[in-house]
C-alpha cells in the first residue's frame, strides 16, 4: 500500500510539473501580454518604456528560457511577483485563499449532506414527493446559472427581505471581539455559500439517490433483509456505507475544482477569495498571479486526489487488496 | 415424515407481477408441506418459479411489483403472507433462514464477515458485542473454515467463493432456524467444493435438526440429499413424491425429461456416446401462460394429445405419497 502511494505521489510531481509548462505555454500563445496591459492603465508610453517594462518582467527572453527561469523559481517556492498588485504572487494567494477554502468547504459541505440524505430518502420512495422535490431540484440546479441563482437569492434575501448582507466578507464597521468578526463573517457567508451549494446539492441527491437505488437491489442488500436486521441497520449499515462511495470520490475531486467553479459566485458576492482574484488577473493580464492561481488550484486538485485515496480506502477494505 | 402437523403448509400460493398495468401470476395454485427435519427438494428449469416461491416464504417477493396474491405460508399455524414488517423481521433469520445462489455477491464487501454473522445472533438474540463475535467464530468453526479466529476479521474479497458459501451458511444458521431455504446454494462453486458443501448440510441438519427447502435444477443433487421432490413447471406444481419413486418411476412427461437430460457415462471409450437428451423448446413467459387454456408443458411434450391443448391438468394423488399433473400419466408406461 505504502509503494501504491508513494508511486502516486511521483505522478502527482510529474502531473503539477506538466501543469506548469503547459499553463505557461498556453497564456503566453495568447495575445496581449502584462506590459500592454500596463500600457492601457497608463494611457500610453514610448516604445523605449515598453521595451524597457519587457525586459524587467523577462519578457524579452526567449519562451524556453522564461518557463526555465519560471520553473526554477516555483520549485524554490515563489511564484513570482504580481505585475498589477505589486506583491509577491504567494502572498496574494495566501491572503484570498481563507475565504476561498470556508466558502467552498461550507458549501460542499451542507450540499454533500443534505444532497446524500434526501438522495437516500428519494431512493427508499421512488414516488414519493421527496423524490419527485429531488428531480425538479436537480434539474433546476443543474440548469440554472449559478450567476442567476446568485442574484436571485440576492432579491429575495437581502432586497426583498433584508435579513442577509448582499455582499462583501466583513462589515465596514469593524467588529469589536472575535465572536463578533466570526458571526459577521457567517453572517456573510450564508448567500454565497448557499448559492455555490445548491448547484452541488442538485449534483449529489442526484448521485446518492442512483447510488442508493442500485445499491438497494444488490444480493448483499437482500441478504441483510433475510437475515432480518431492522430496515434500518438495512439502509443505513449495509445500503449506505457502499451507496456513499461515488459521493465520497466526487467530493474529493469536486473540492479540488470548486475553487475555479467559485469563480462565478465570488464575483457575484464580491467574495474576496481566490476566484475574484483570478477574475481580475485574467483581465488585467496579470500573467504571474494568473500562473500561480492555476498552479496553485492544480495543486489543491492533486492534494485532494491522494486524500480522497485515503478516505476511500478507509471505506471500501476492497481496495487495499490491490 | 416425521410427524403429523406440518412445521410449514403453503396453501394455494399465488405470486403476482405487475408489469404493462397487468397483473400477471407467475406462481400458481401451489399448495405443499414441510415437516421438521425433512429436507424437500424443489426442481424445475430456470423460470419456473423456484426463487421466487423460496423468496415468498421469508416475504421478500420485491414489492412493487411483485406480490402474494392468493393463499397462505402457515409457519406453525402462522400466516406469513399476512404478518407485520415487524414479525417479518423477528422471523427472518431467526426462523426462517435462507442461502442465496451467489455467494460470489451476496456478502456485504465492506464489512468483515465474522461482523456479518455476529450482527444476525445480535438482531435475533440481543447478545452484546463480544458475545455475538465469540458466536460468529463458532459458526465459523461449525461450517468448517479453518484457523475461526482469524478468518472472521477477513472481508469477503479475501475469501474464495466456496469459503465465503461457507460464510453465508454459518449467518444462516447462527440462530439456529427451523426453515433453511437454500436457493442453487452451489451452483456457482466448483463441483468438488459442491460435494463439501451439501456434506456440510447433512451434517449441520444433523446438529440442528432444521429442515431443508433445497432449490435445484441438478437431478443428482436431489437423489444425495432430498428426502421429496416437488416439481415445477412454469409456476406450478406438476409432480410430487419420495425421491426414490421420483427417480425410479417419474410419472410427468417433463419429469421424465429432466431425468433422461442427465448425461450418462460411459465405462467402455470404445463405445460410441448416446446423444445428449434434450426438451425442445423453452418455458413459456408468465404473460404467454395468461393466455394459455390447457397444459403449460403441452407444446414441448412428445405425448400431448389434443385434449392437453384444452385443459389444464389437476394434480391429482398417485398412491399415499405422490401426486401428478398430468392427463395421460396412466397411460404412461412405468
Amino acid at each position: 500500500m505504502l509503494t501504491g502511494l508513494l508511486r502516486k505521489l511521483a505522478n502527482a510531481v510529474l502531473l503539477l510539473f506538466a501543469v506548469l509548462v503547459l499553463n505557461f505555454a498556453l497564456i503566453h500563445i495568447a495575445p496581449g501580454d502584462p506590459v500592454e496591459a500596463l500600457v492601457g492603465e497608463m494611457g500610453g508610453a514610448t516604445p523605449e518604456l515598453i521595451a524597457e517594462l519587457r525586459e524587467s518582467f523577462g519578457l524579452d527572453q526567449p519562451l524556453y528560457v522564461q518557463i526555465g527561469h519560471y520553473l526554477g523559481r516555483v520549485l524554490q517556492g515563489d511564484l513570482g511577483y504580481s505585475t498589477y498588485y505589486d506583491q509577491p504572487v504567494t502572498h496574494l494567494i495566501a491572503e484570498r485563499i481563507g475565504p476561498t477554502l470556508l466558502l467552498v468547504t461550507v458549501a460542499l459541505l451542507w450540499a454533500i449532506v443534505i444532497g446524500t440524505i434526501l438522495g437516500v430518502f428519494s431512493a427508499q420512495r421512488r414516488n414519493s414527493w421527496i423524490s419527485h422535490l429531488v428531480t425538479v431540484l436537480s434539474l433546476a440546479g443543474f440548469s440554472a446559472p449559478v450567476f442567476w441563482i446568485g442574484i436571485m437569492l440576492i432579491l429575495l434575501l437581502s432586497v426583498a427581505y433584508p435579513i442577509l448582507p448582499i455582499s462583501g466578507m466583513t462589515s465596514t464597521e469593524t467588529a469589536t471581539s472575535t465572536i463578533g468578526y466570526i458571526l459577521d463573517v457567517a453572517h456573510h457567508l450564508v448567500l454565497p455559500a448557499l448559492t455555490l451549494g445548491l448547484i452541488y446539492l442538485a449534483f449529489y441527491s442526484r448521485l446518492s439517490r442512483t447510488s442508493m437505488l442500485e445499491v438497494l437491489e444488490t444480493d448483499y442488500v437482500r441478504t441483510a433483509r433475510a437475515k432480518g436486521l431492522p430496515k434500518r441497520l438495512v439502509i443505513y449499515k449495509h445500503a449506505l456505507r457502499n451507496a456513499v462511495l461515488p459521493v465520497v470520490t466526487f467530493a474529493g475531486l469536486q473540492f479540488g475544482q470548486v475553487i475555479s467553479g467559485a469563480v462565478l459566485v465570488e464575483t457575484v458576492f464580491a467574495w474576496p477569495g481566490l476566484g475574484t482574484l483570478a477574475f481580475e488577473s485574467i483581465l488585467r493580464r496579470d500573467t504571474p498571479t494568473l500562473l500561480g492561481i492555476l498552479f496553485f488550484s492544480a495543486l489543491m486538485v492533486v492534494v485532494m486526489n491522494l486524500l480522497t485515496d485515503v478516505i476511500y480506502r478507509r471505506i471500501d477494505p476492497r481496495i487495499k487488496a490491490t | 415424515m416425521t410427524s403429523s402437523s406440518p412445521l410449514l403448509s403453503v396453501r394455494d400460493l399465488e405470486i403476482s407481477f405487475r408489469t404493462g398495468g397487468r397483473e400477471i401470476p407467475v406462481v400458481r395454485d401451489l399448495s405443499f408441506d414441510l415437516s421438521a427435519g425433512e429436507t424437500l427438494g424443489i426442481v424445475g428449469e430456470s423460470g419456473c418459479g423456484k426463487s421466487i416461491t423460496a423468496l415468498s416464504l421469508i416475504g421478500l417477493v420485491p414489492s412493487p411489483p411483485g406480490r402474494v396474491s392468493k393463499g397462505q405460508i402457515l409457519l406453525n399455524g402462522e400466516d406469513i403472507v399476512t404478518a407485520g414488517e415487524d414479525r417479518l423481521t423477528r422471523i427472518r433469520g431467526n426462523e426462517i433462514s435462507m442461502v442465496f445462489q451467489e455467494p460470489m455477491t451476496s456478502l456485504n464487501p465492506v464489512y468483515t464477515v465474522g461482523e456479518q454473522i455476529a450482527e444476525t445472533a445480535r438482531a435475533h438474540f440481543g447478545s452484546s458485542r463480544a458475545e455475538a463475535w465469540d458466536r460468529a467464530i463458532e459458526m465459523l468453526k461449525l461450517v468448517g473454515i479453518p484457523s475461526p479466529e482469524q478468518r472472521a476479521h477477513n472481508y469477503p474479497h479475501q475469501l474464495s467463493g466456496g469459503m465465503r458459501q461457507r460464510v453465508m451458511i454459518a449467518i444462516a444458521l447462527v440462530c439456529e432456524p427451523k426453515v433453511l431455504i437454500a436457493d442453487e446454494p452451489t451452483t456457482a462453486l466448483d463441483v468438488t467444493v459442491q460435494a463439501q458443501i451439501f456434506d456440510l448440510f447433512r451434517e449441520l441438519q444433523r446438529k440442528i435438526k432444521a429442515a431443508i427447502i433445497l432449490i435445484t435444477h441438478d437431478i443428482g443433487v436431489v437423489a444425495q440429499m432430498c428426502d421429496r421432490v416437488m416439481v415445477m413447471y412454469a409456476g406450478r406444481k406438476i409432480e410430487e413424491g419420495p425421491v426414490r419413486s421420483f427417480i425410479r418411476d417419474p410419472r410427468h412427461p417433463y419429469t421424465r425429461g429432466l431425468i433422461s437430460c442427465i448425461p450418462k457415462l460411459s465405462r467402455d471409450p470404445s463405445d460410441t456416446p448416446e446423444p445428449l437428451f434434450e426438451i425442445p423448446g423453452v418455458v413459456p413467459s408468465p404473460a404467454d401462460l395468461a393466455e394459455l387454456k390447457g397444459c403449460a408443458f403441452a407444446p414441448r411434450c412428445n405425448r400431448a394429445i389434443n385434449e392437453c391443448q384444452l385443459h389444464s391438468p389437476a394434480l391429482t394423488p398417485l398412491g399415499s405419497d405422490r401426486a401428478v399433473a398430468c392427463l395421460r400419466q396412466e397411460e404412461i408406461p412405468a
